[in-house]
């Protein structure tokens, strides 16, 4: 579903940020990207959903050479992708149904079914009763939960998630990576850069590690 | 969601809607004064007059000899006999800041004369002048006044107004337009998370955009339409303030209410201004 070919990314000259990255990912995977801090797990992500481009290498998202899409015809990768941030990135203006319903409000999805769909997905991160508070009257837990279901609403074959649990403590970490277990369980390929060990260990199929731009074996963990 | 944005950001968006509309009303004060002169203008072009004064003790018969001999004349569309007296009364009504003058005096210093309109074909015909020095030299004629080239300055001050008024109504507009720019630059950039997680999210750059578009307009026709409300209170306030000191000069100075399709340039030009706005300030937020 997701294969990477020699993908390499370089900011600033001489240092590269990734170098000679190749992975395939399959339909339903559940994978897990580690690293210690400044590794290339970030910059690895944001290429998969084109946030940045790679300077060498070509990346194939279902099928789909994801870096020859014009700027204006993205939206369409982004909308097969749900993103989960370490820093939860959500509107603290809106309520957590606004939150979670928007998604859903850029596809043009009516205002009866964004109601279902939202409180559905809710359910499914136990914040159902929440829907209509503000995300700052919520726990950090409920907070990233907020941002899981956002992610989750619009049914997407790939879940990216940077760092979810970077802000959490253990018992929270663990009680998401079981959400995101779930999620795969219903067919989504999961994607979790992390750097929690006792977290992977438990919870990982497979293991990326990347050590200062470069990829290797699984056992090096 | 524009509608939101509005009311959160309401305190900026007044500020924006106040500098669209002073800069409006100014144009709208200059459109207006252009326009009464204009029209002042054209009335009197349409009523061009000769004046041709007349000797002092004229018999009724050698007055309507020189009428008869100047309605010959094709020039000539219509006379009138303009008595000592009637001059004199007419000048107190134009002028009645000058009757305390006019009182004192002894006798009438105003001499009879006969107005003759100019026909409407001859408005722009260099014989006229011709004419005129011919009628100079006609035995009771003491002088002639032609009121043409007063006209012609009115129409170029008319003109003047309209292009002072535009110049400086554009540099206005111009200020607004980076006004407001910036503050939907403002309003965008503490909305950069918003902007950031709708792309993310799979939105278009349109649906991203529109809600700031709709705003720029609102601003736009809020300021503009609020500058022609008042527009329309100075005119009717203009006439009390100067009061009937100025006389005959008041006709010139007043404002003419703008017609209805310069109305409705305005408020266009503000919602053009506040889409212009608007785009310009979100592009750069848009870059993949």
């Amino acid at each position: 579903m997701i294969e990477l070919f020699h993908v390499a990314k370089q900011y600033q000259k001489p240092h590269w940020a990734l170098s000679d990255i190749n992975i395939q990912v399959k339909r339903g995977d559940f994978v897990f990207i580690t690293g210690p801090s400044g590794s290339g797990k970030s910059t690895l992500l944001k290429i998969i959903f084109r946030e940045i481009v790679p300077t060498e290498g070509q990346i194939i998202v279902d099928g789909q050479n994801i870096l020859k899409i014009p700027g204006h015809k993205i939206h369409h990768l982004r909308r097969t992708m749900g993103i989960v941030f370490q820093d939860f990135r959500l509107l603290f203006h809106r309520t957590v149904f606004d939150n979670v319903s928007v998604p859903l409000q850029v596809t043009g999805v009516t205002r009866k079914e964004i109601r279902r769909r939202v409180f559905n997905t809710l359910r499914l991160v136990n914040l159902h009763h929440n829907m209509w508070d503000l995300p700052s009257r919520l726990s950090y837990g409920e907070q990233q939960r907020v941002a899981i279901a956002r992610a989750i609403v619009n049914n997407p074959k790939i879940i990216l998630a940077d760092e979810p649990t970077g802000n959490l403590d253990p018992e929270l970490a663990f009680e998401i990576f079981s959400l995101f277990k779930d999620i795969n369980k219903q067919g989504a390929t999961v994607i979790i850069g992390s750097h929690d060990r006792e977290l992977i260990r438990h919870f990982g199929q497979r293991i990326l590690f990347l050590q200062k731009g470069k990829l290797l074996g699984k056992d090096a963990l | 969601m524009a509608a939101n944005n509005l009311w959160q950001f309401r305190v900026r968006n007044i500020f924006s809607v106040t500098i669209i509309c002073l800069s409006f009303l100014f144009l709208g004060i200059f459109l207006a004064l252009s326009n009464n002169l204009r029209q002042t203008a054209e009335n009197l072009s349409s009523n061009m007059v000769m004046t041709f004064f007349l000797e002092k003790g004229l018999t009724e018969s050698e007055v309507g000899q020189i009428e008869a001999q100047l309605r010959q004349s094709h020039h000539v569309a219509d006379i009138q006999y303009i008595s000592a007296e009637k001059a004199l009364e007419r000048f107190r009504q134009n002028f009645p800041e000058l009757r305390s003058i006019l009182d004192n005096l002894k006798a009438n210093p105003f001499p009879a004369s006969l107005e003759a309109k100019l026909a409407k074909e001859s408005s722009s015909s260099p014989d006229v002048l011709a004419f005129i020095q011919a009628a100079r030299g006609i035995k009771g004629i003491e002088d002639v006044q032609f009121n043409r080239d007063w006209i012609e300055k009115m129409q170029s001050l008319s003109r003047l107004a309209k292009a002072v008024g535009f110049f400086l109504g554009g540099i206005l507009i111009l200020a607004s337009f980076f006004i407001i720019s910036n503050v939907i630059k403002l309003n965008v950039f503490a909305r950069k998370n918003e902007i950031e997680i709708l792309r993310l999210v799979g939105a278009t750059n349109l649906f991203i955009r529109i809600p700031f578009i709709l705003e720029g307009i609102v601003l736009g026709i809020l300021g503009s339409a609020l500058s022609l409300a008042l527009l329309f209170l100075v005119i009717k306030a203009f006439p009390l303030y100067l009061g009937s000191s100025l006389g005959a000069l008041q006709q010139l100075l007043s404002l003419r209410i703008l017609t209805g399709g310069q109305s409705l340039w305005l408020v266009a030009g503000g919602a053009a201004i506040g889409i212009l706005g608007s785009v310009t300030s979100v592009s750069r937020f848009l870059k993949v």
